[in-house]
């Protein structure tokens, strides 16, 4: 494989690692919220689904990262990489810390006690901030960068985590709680769509900075990709909001399927955040060299 | 009148912002003997100061003489309190040029790579 497929395939796996942790937290967090008391919806058995995505995706992550790191040609070069890797980089002692934090947070959502695990896994969430551009810079530039990222990071977290959840639960709830799910979801969605935006212009004109750049490089391609995906998952959300919502609970079927396809396109949403975060910005490809 | 102020806050730190470089990999930001400089006394390390901080342990440096002979005597060190230093002792003992080849790895996992020369002529 060429040097463009092992990036594509490190992103998949970021991206795929992001989705579970998303979704693990996602299912505490609406849990802990909007179907408090509500119980045997099948919500623990989704966040251990969603920690096993995020462990998944983290190993082929670190795998790939150690061999990078390494220029490893061998499975036995990566390996014996794997130690410094994981006990002297930011990147491989923080990827295990959050693992071991979701971890911690699943088996405290399995006692029952919703709360407390949605702030560890949220904690767990966000710190994946400091593997990217702003974690990694300094001043300003990278302050900025860095709080975008936490909060672009909550946001999708937030809603698009939430999503498998709100699919089973749309299942599962009786009719009388159906309605009530659906209307209070919409305000944290709206919440998080602006939070999306707002930082994503940031990150458009500290990273990108001009638009030509979507099409002629492969960061901005993806970045346009990521955008085009996005108007859909507002499309979805604005059918479920304004369509589906006030017809239930005779639009059940027809609300499940498209928060199905939601789901759907916010996986590949995913895991196009994670193949971005490995290309260069067209902010410094001219300091290639220096 | 919340719109309007919400529009301009946005507008100012944007164009503060604009007003920065994002140099989101680990470039040089400058080193010590500097790209191109020309020192009387040969340097017992040579610094490396970096756009990002680095994970030292995947970072290499090589600095060769004229003849391309390595001079320096260990892998690359971390600056204690400087995440984004890296130095390299050198065994430098004849006037010459040298050459510093460097690849960094930073913490936001990207490899970049570059190199620069510098005098000694006493």
């Amino acid at each position: 494989m060429d040097a463009a497929g092992w990036v594509l395939l490190r992103g998949l796996c970021r991206g795929l690692h992001l989705a579970g942790f998303f979704s693990a937290f996602g299912t505490m967090f609406l849990s802990a919220t909007l179907l408090r008391g509500r119980g045997a919806l099948g919500l623990r058995r989704m966040a251990w689904a969603g920690f096993a995505v995020a462990c998944l995706g983290g190993a082929g992550w670190l795998l790939l990262q150690t061999a990078d790191f390494a220029g490893a040609q061998s499975i036995s070069g990566v390996i014996s990489a794997l130690p410094t890797v994981a006990g002297q980089t930011r990147f491989g002692m923080l990827l295990l810390a959050r693992m071991a934090a979701l971890l911690l947070a699943g088996l405290i959502f399995q006692l029952g006690w919703p709360r407390p695990a949605t702030f560890i896994a949220f904690g767990a969430v966000i710190a994946e901030a400091w593997l990217g551009h702003g974690g990694a810079m300094g001043g300003f530039v990278g302050t900025v960068l860095l709080a975008c990222a936490i909060l672009h990071i909550a946001a999708a977290a937030l809603w698009l985590g939430a999503l498998p959840a709100l699919y089973v639960a749309l299942k599962r709830l009786p009719e009388d709680a159906l309605y009530s799910l659906a209307q209070n979801f919409s305000p944290l969605g709206v919440a998080c769509v602006g939070t999306l935006l707002v930082t994503a212009m940031f990150q458009f004109v500290l990273l990108i900075t001009y638009p030509r750049a979507l099409l002629t490089t492969a960061y901005g391609a993806t970045a346009l990709a990521k955008l085009v995906l996005f108007a859909a998952l507002i499309a979805f959300a604005a059918l479920n909001r304004f369509r589906f919502t006030p017809r239930l609970p005779a639009s059940r079927p027809a609300l499940r399927r498209s928060i199905g396809l939601e789901t759907a396109f916010g996986l590949v949403v995913l895991l196009l955040a994670g193949l971005i975060m490995q290309l260069e910005p067209p902010a410094m490809a001219s300091m290639a060299g220096m | 009148m919340s719109v309007r102020v919400l529009r301009l806050s946005l507008s100012v730190l944007l164009g503060t912002a604009c007003g920065f470089p994002a140099f989101a990999h680990a470039f040089l930001k400058h080193a010590n003997p500097a790209p191109g400089s020309r020192i009387a006394r040969p340097p017992a390390a040579v610094l490396l100061t970096y756009t990002e901080g680095l994970e030292v342990p995947f970072c290499t440096v090589t600095v060769t003489d004229s003849s391309g002979a390595t001079v320096q005597t260990s892998k690359p060190q971390t600056v204690p309190g400087h995440a984004d230093e890296l130095s390299v002792p050198v065994h430098i003992t004849a006037p010459g040029k040298y050459t510093v080849t460097w690849h960094a790895v930073s913490v936001d996992t990207h490899r970049t790579q570059g190199h620069f020369s510098f005098m000694v002529s006493p």
